[in-house]
């Protein structure tokens, strides 16, 4: 202090003594001119209020007297009253608070006028203390001041300032708001209505908002305001891209940047206020970030005037963007996913409608209507007009579904990968001409010009007949379908190494924006105007199916109105066929019958009928339509090496009608059989290869063959020759020579007979080959000896090769799919050893791929043998196994997400499951944050890093980030796919290993998959993110706390569902240097509960500050709580604690009992004082209970979220709570805390919030001081001081003090010569069993030298001496000496 | 600023200087001591029992005259006389025995 400036001395100078700053602008305050008169003269009532008022740490202010004459403290200055200091020193309050005056006024009145105290709870004030009105909110009391004679003269408030818990808690309710929509996903639009809502409610910091989202143009597009109505000025609807004449900046945050806009000018001038009295003038701009790419758009926050732009409200802004931002990003990633998976599944129905319409079972049926039908026709031709009209009807549409059947059947072979095409080279030109010449007259008929200009092209080009026949047939078929006037044209030619084929018409043409679907499966152009509405919508997509089976290509162009041209291009030559699919050249014949459907079909839609006698039908061989033989020919097959025989007997038995092949010995002959029986054998006995007689029993052991009749001839004649035949099993036996009358009589007999006999094995045969599954016989040892039509439509093994013993070759590989080979060994187990049953199991198609079959099976007796087979069908489950493959697989990847707490256990979990279903040898997933940093790796297997992934793994996740995302690749290894991840592109690698095939249906599986894990990391990642704003704001509540020495505190929310809780913990610094200890709990959770404990903290705050007794404390919160919804029912641990000496008092509502433990290992618990809850009865007076915290024991409060369990007693948790703290004794407090909730905690998480507060006594002394020798005594008084709190025996506590003097000693040595006056650090903490003493100075450490300084080195001799452990660490800022010893 | 201490010269009845110490000894008063030290020739006894602290800075002022001091020390003291060796250079006694305690210097 200067003396020199102090006005006169007296009790005046005692007055302001409190406080040193305050006291000398107070005493400089013109004292006469005011109602209280010079200090000398006033009341000492007045003085004492002033002393106190001065030593309070607390912000106070005080009114006295007439004026009420303003007094305030240093507390009060720094936090409330800003720049109204001093000059508001002595004058009238009204007039230092004039823009508060309503409010205070009139409180100060009530007080003067009652003598109660007032108490008012995040009042409101607008504060000029930093040059504009502020917002600012205080909980304070006024308490009445008495003169000498116990009149009310003044009043006393107490005041805490609560604006940044205000701020905040409605900063963070918006937030919240923000985080807890209820619906996960939803649209763009209801993103931003919803988001636009929660802001709409908060206008007190957001007087209004904006919030554009940019265009593909870069122009911006007003997506959203509140506070401003549409039209207005300030809110344009769109925002040009950029440059002059935006209302709003857009170019910095489409940069990423805010930009704070100073709102003057026309578009701002009438804007709206929000919930203040006038409207912002400010507002800032802040991007909506988009991860790795240009921002979305960007919000506009109007910004309240009464608040500054801090660091706080610039947070708040930012995060209510990125809430913005992340609502867009999941929008828009669902509506993308959305798509996607439309797509895909639009793709999979239009698999599933032609799967479930191929139907290739109608085939039989067709076969059994169109034959009954033909020999109707010839039966009624030229018979009664009326019936053979009819069956025309019903021929031309038999003709006419065989076709769709056949076209749907081609299609699922090309599907399926099973079109066996057969290859042979062509003279293309001529065939093709050949197959137009074929419509020539129905499109003359249609009074259409047709020209057909195919001239040779040189070089021979590679055809499947069939199909080829199907391609043109389709184009002629359409073109006709769709012109009406004009001409059709054929042409053919060579260009560049390619032959060309072109159909063109004059017809109706294709829109341009239906070309892109032209050849898309099932898609039919509507309304056009077209011949016939007739058309399944598959003609051009199977054209170009088979275009591309022979390797060619195939383009349409179009003009509306105008006509349409095809042009295929096809390679000359079979360089680019399979080697195995070539075949020679066939005879060249002419157009088969499959061109018949089409031209009838084309015919149907001509205008007039065919004239009635036309000839239809015509056979090629031109026998006509009549016959004198059997009404229905019979087939004979002759089987004969002789040529000539051979040749007379086809002669013969054709001449009778039968329809007759022949082959030249018994072995073709029972090949032919096998494939196709006929009705009779004819047969001679002396064959090579195989005879007669053996092809006789090779027939009867097959259960296929069994029942065909065979007719033996034989040279040899005789009775033995005759009976050794029929006893081989022939029908019957003629001798050569014979009459050809007699063997024509024996060959209808045996077949009329075997027709009679056969008609149950027929009719078995048609009904088996009819069943739509897949039907086998096995005989005793497993082998399949017969099996139906179907069986070699599914599984591709056909007739020809049977039997098939085991293992069938259907089997999946050993080797390569051990697994799926087990599976089939099983189950064929099971079919040999039961009666009956059925199984699930994956088998090999004879070209390869994998088909899943459902079987069953029974035992059955052969009635002809006796002998026990099995029969069973298959029926082809594959694209049901792959749909609950599918459902099953989302279903567990979705509880596998579902359990997870954060992104990377979401992605391993994920990971994990998609090694599960695939079988994976492992797999990998890379994000690519777009920063080119190394990707951040998960992996099923090992945690290892990018650099040690093996190089070819490596190459293979780059490359993925280039593909499209969703979208599978597959290598020889494995298969991949790129999804999109909260933090960048998320590359996934799925480890094969060699030679596994990854079939379509895993292709779509994984893109499905892949599309489920990208729309759940998205989420979990948004719930990340509300999660962590949750917890930073609690604990910004509960902060910043100044904590005093001695003390640890911890808050941990309740893990599982993450909510913010009602438990609090709080110190509060008393005026008398008492220390008042709070904790509390809550009832319930969420916003509401630390709503509630946000005020009760405060308020039981303030009473603390007013009356350090913790049971009034307690009353009087009662009242308080009684007063706020929610707080009824809360507990609070309420105590004062004297550091110096460890004396407690404390007074608890329903709170479990503070743990005190002892240095010797000891707990007592505190439960004196224990009343009910708060608010629970009011007025009823609290008890308070007492004790001293010992020397070197520890003091442990906590909330029952700490020792509470479910089916365990609260004393089994308060045991285990003490026993953590006598483990814990030689730990430093603080980290005692955190292993106290550590080793509390279950093994999930708490289930209830927790506050944790421990004390350790005595507290830590800190001392820092000036490195001058006049200080050591000083210090050694202090610490001699503190080493008496800790209770240690005289010596001890004198070898302590000798090292400590010594390290002092040291610390202003180095302090003379390196810093002087610098400042020395001494800290010294003890816990149960230990001391810890550390003196840091900033000076060098100096090494003790014999001769230089004896006495130095003696002093660290000393140090080492006294204490059990010393470590000096010299260092460029200071030399820091650390000591520790034990102490018990 | 020094720490306080107080130094009182005094002789026994064989002649044998005295020099008696109260309070606390450290870097700040050492001059002081060794003042008094260096004023007092021939053998001498220093009676340390009313010292309730002495650092190395004490210590080596004690040193430097230990072939003609004999030194009287509480038990708090004894072991920094101990450990700094002094106590093998110069005799020792406990406060309150021997032929030097405080109770015969009368």
């Amino acid at each position: 202090m200067d003396a020199g400036q102090e006005p006169a001395g007296g009790p005046a100078a005692g007055v302001f003594a409190g406080d040193e700053e305050v006291g000398r602008d107070l005493a400089a305050v013109d004292w006469e001119s005011t109602p209280l008169g010079p200090p000398a003269d006033w009341p000492q009532s007045l003085q004492t209020a002033v002393d106190i008022l001065l030593s309070s740490r607390f912000p106070m202010w005080m009114a006295w007297g007439r004026e009420l004459t303003f007094f305030c403290n240093a507390a009060y200055r720094r936090d409330t009253l800003g720049d109204k200091y001093p000059w508001a020193l002595g004058r009238p309050s009204s007039q230092v608070w004039a823009e508060a005056w309503d409010a205070a006024g009139s409180r100060i009145e009530t007080v003067l006028r009652t003598g109660e105290a007032t108490w008012d709870e995040a009042l409101l004030l607008f504060l000029e203390r930093s040059g504009y009105p502020e917002e600012s909110y205080h909980t304070f009391s006024y308490s009445p001041l008495r003169d000498d004679s116990g009149d009310v003269v003044g009043m006393l408030c107490v005041v805490s300032e609560e604006t940044e818990r205000v701020v905040n808690e409605r900063r963070m309710a918006t937030l919240r708001d923000l985080g807890s929509d209820p619906s996960v996903i939803r649209t763009e639009q209801e993103v931003l209505a919803f988001t636009g809502r929660q802001l709409g409610r908060n206008p007190r910091d957001l007087p209004f908002s904006l919030t554009y989202l940019f265009q593909e143009d870069g122009s911006a597009r007003l997506a959203n305001a509140t506070g401003l109505a549409a039209g207005h000025p300030a809110a344009p609807a769109v925002l040009p891209a950029d440059g002059p004449g935006g209302v709003w900046p857009a170019a910095e945050p489409a940069r990423g940047g805010s930009a704070l806009i100073e709102l003057a000018g026309a578009p701002f001038a009438e804007l709206p206020c929000g919930d203040w009295a006038e409207p912002p003038v400010r507002a800032l701009a802040v991007p909506l970030l988009r991860q790795g790419a240009a921002p979305y758009g960007f919000l506009v926050a109007g910004l309240n005037r009464y608040r500054p732009l801090d660091a706080g409200y610039r947070g708040f802004v930012e995060l209510t963007a990125g809430h913005i931002a992340a609502g867009v990003a999941g929008a828009r990633s669902y509506e993308a996913q959305q798509r996607r998976a439309e797509e895909l599944a639009e793709l999979d129905r239009a698999k599933t409608a032609f799967f479930s319409n191929i139907s290739h079972e109608f085939r039989t049926p067709l076969t059994l209507i169109m034959s009954p039908l033909q020999e109707l026709r010839e039966r009624y031709d030229g018979g009664d007009e009326r019936v053979r009209q009819e069956l025309d009807v019903v021929h031309r549409n038999g003709l006419r579904l065989g076709k769709l059947v056949n076209t749907l059947l081609d299609f699922s072979r090309i599907e399926a990968g099973r079109m066996q095409a057969a290859y042979e080279p062509a003279d293309l030109a001529a065939v093709t001409a050949e197959l137009a010449s074929v419509f020539r007259s129905a499109v003359e008929r249609a009074g259409l010009e047709f020209a057909v200009d195919c001239p040779p092209l040189g070089r021979e080009v590679y055809l499947d007949r069939g199909l080829w026949e199907k391609v043109v047939l389709n184009l002629l078929s359409n073109a006709l379908k769709f012109t009406f006037e004009g001409a059709i044209r054929v042409t053919t030619r060579a260009d560049g190494g390619e032959a060309v084929v072109v159909v063109e018409d004059t017809g109706i043409g294709v829109a341009a924006d239906e070309m892109p679907r032209l050849f898309e499966r099932f898609h039919r152009i509507e309304n056009a105007r077209s011949r016939s509405n007739e058309g399944s919508g598959i003609g051009l997509a199977l054209v170009r199916e088979l275009v591309e089976v022979h390797g060619g290509t195939i383009a349409a162009d179009s003009t509306a109105g105008a006509g349409t041209r095809f042009t295929i291009r096809l390679p000359f030559g079979a360089g680019h066929l399979p080697a195995d699919a070539l075949v020679e050249r066939a005879e060249a014949g002419a157009p088969s019958v499959a061109a018949d459907p089409y031209v009838q079909e084309a015919l149907r839609w001509l205008p007039g009928e065919p004239p009635a006698d036309a000839p239809r039908d015509v056979r090629p061989d031109g026998t006509g339509g009549t016959s004198s033989g059997p009404a229905a020919a019979a087939r004979v097959l002759v089987a004969d090496d002789n040529a000539d025989m051979r040749e007379y007997l086809v002669r013969l038995l054709r001449g009778a009608g039968y329809r007759t092949r022949a082959v030249r010995d018994g072995q073709e002959a029972l090949d032919a059989i096998r494939k196709d029986a006929p009705d009779l054998v004819v047969s001679d006995v002396m064959m090579p290869r195989l005879d007669g007689l053996a092809l006789v029993a090779a027939l009867r052991a097959d259960p296929r063959t069994a029942a065909v009749p065979v007719l033996l001839l034989s040279a040899r004649a005789g009775q033995e020759a005759s009976i050794e035949g029929l006893t081989a099993g022939a029908d019957d036996y003629l001798v050569k020579p014979f009459a050809a009358a007699e063997l024509l009589a024996r060959v209808r007999a045996n077949v009329e007979l075997a027709r009679l006999r056969g008609h149950h094995a027929r009719w078995r045969t048609a009904l088996v080959d009819s069943l739509q599954e897949a039907f086998f016989v096995c005989d005793e040892q497993g082998a399949v000896v017969e099996i139906n039509s179907a069986f070699t439509d599914i599984l591709g093994f056909g007739p020809e090769d049977l039997p098939y013993a085991p293992v069938h070759p259907w089997w999946p590989d050993a080797e390569t799919d051990p697994d799926a080979h087990r599976q089939v060994a099983e189950a064929f187990a099971l079919l040999m050893g039961s009666e009956r049953g059925s199984y699930t199991i994956p088998v090999t198609h004879r070209d390869g791929h994998r088909v899943w079959v459902g079987a069953t099976f029974a035992q059955a007796e052969d009635p002809d043998s006796g002998r026990t087979v099995t029969v069973g069908t298959f029926r082809d489950v594959t694209a049901e196994h792959y749909a609950i493959q599918r459902d099953s697989a989302l279903a567990s990847l979705t509880v596998r997400l579902a359990e997870a707490a954060d992104l990377p256990e979401a992605l391993a979990g994920a990971l994990s499951e998609l090694k599960g279903l695939w079988r994976a040898a492992g797999v990998v997933a890379a994000v690519f944050d777009g920063t080119g940093a190394a990707p951040r790796l998960t992996a099923t297997d090992l945690s290892p890093s990018w650099q040690g992934l093996p190089p070819a793994l490596r190459e293979r996740l780059e490359a993925l980030r280039e593909e499209p995302s969703l979208t599978p690749v597959a290598g020889q290894t494995g298969a991949g796919i790129l999804l999109e991840h909260p933090q960048g592109r998320l590359a996934l690698w799925l480890d094969l290993g060699e030679r596994r095939p990854f079939t379509d249906e895993d292709r779509l599986l994984l893109a499905l998959l892949a599309g489920h894990l990208a729309q759940a990391l998205a989420r979990v990642h948004q719930i990340e993110q509300q999660r962590e704003t949750a917890l930073a704001l609690q604990r910004a509540i509960l902060g910043p706390a100044r904590l005093p020495e001695g003390f640890a505190v911890r808050y941990e929310p309740a893990s599982r569902p993450l909510e913010v809780g009602g438990d609090w913990y709080d110190t509060v610094a008393l005026p008398d240097g008492r220390i008042g200890i709070v904790v509390g709990d809550c009832v319930g959770r969420g916003l509401e509960a630390a709503t509630v404990m946000g005020q009760l903290r405060s308020a039981c705050r303030a009473l603390l500050i007013q009356d350090a007794d913790p049971a009034r404390t307690l009353m009087a919160l009662d009242h308080f709580a009684a007063g706020v919804p929610g707080a009824v029912c809360s507990t609070v641990f309420c105590g004062v604690l004297d550091p110096e000496t460890g004396r407690l008092v404390y007074s608890s509502a329903g709170h479990p009992p503070g743990i005190l433990t002892h240095p010797d290992g000891t707990t007592r618990l505190l439960d004196q004082g224990r009343s009910i809850p708060l608010a629970v009865r009011l007025g009823q007076p609290r008890p308070y209970g007492e004790c001293t915290v010992p020397a070197r024991a520890t003091l442990m409060l906590y909330t029952d979220g700490l020792v509470e369990r479910r089916r365990r007693p609260l004393t089994a948790g308060i045991n285990q709570a003490s026993e953590a703290v006598q483990e814990g004794r030689d730990t430093a407090v603080d980290t005692l805390a955190t292993d106290v909730m550590a080793r509390l905690a279950p093994a999930g998480g708490y289930d209830d919030d927790v506050a944790l507060l421990l004390y350790r006594h005595p507290a830590p002394l800190e001392l820092s001081f000036p490195a001058e020798s006049g200080q050591l005594a000083p210090v050694r008084r202090a610490l001699r001081g503190w080493l008496d709190k800790c209770d240690l025996p005289p010596q001890t506590a004198q070898n302590i003090l000798v090292a400590a003097g010594e390290a002092c000693a040291n610390a202003i040595e180095h302090g003379h010569r390196h810093a002087p006056g610098q400042p020395v650090w001494l800290r010294a903490e003890a816990s149960v069993g230990s001391l810890h003493l550390t003196v840091a100075d900033s000076g060098r450490w100096r090494t003790p030298t014999p001769e230089a300084s004896v006495h130095r080195g003696r002093g660290v001799i000393l140090m080492r001496a006294m204490m059990q452990q010393v470590t000096i660490t010299p260092g460029p800022a200071g030399t820091t000496v650390d000591m520790h010893t034990r102490i018990a | 600023m020094t720490t306080p201490l107080t130094l009182t010269a005094d002789q026994r009845p064989d002649g044998t200087a005295v020099i008696r110490a109260a309070g606390e000894i450290d870097m700040s008063n050492t001059e002081a001591l060794a003042g008094a030290l260096d004023t007092t020739p021939g053998r001498l006894v220093i009676d340390l029992t009313a010292v309730e602290y002495l650092d190395s800075a004490g210590l080596s002022v004690l040193f430097a005259h230990a072939d003609r001091i004999e030194l009287i020390a509480p038990e708090l003291l004894t072991p920094v006389l101990t450990t700094s060796g002094l106590a093998d250079l110069a005799p020792v006694h406990a406060s309150g025995t021997g032929p030097y305690n405080a109770a015969s210097r009368d």
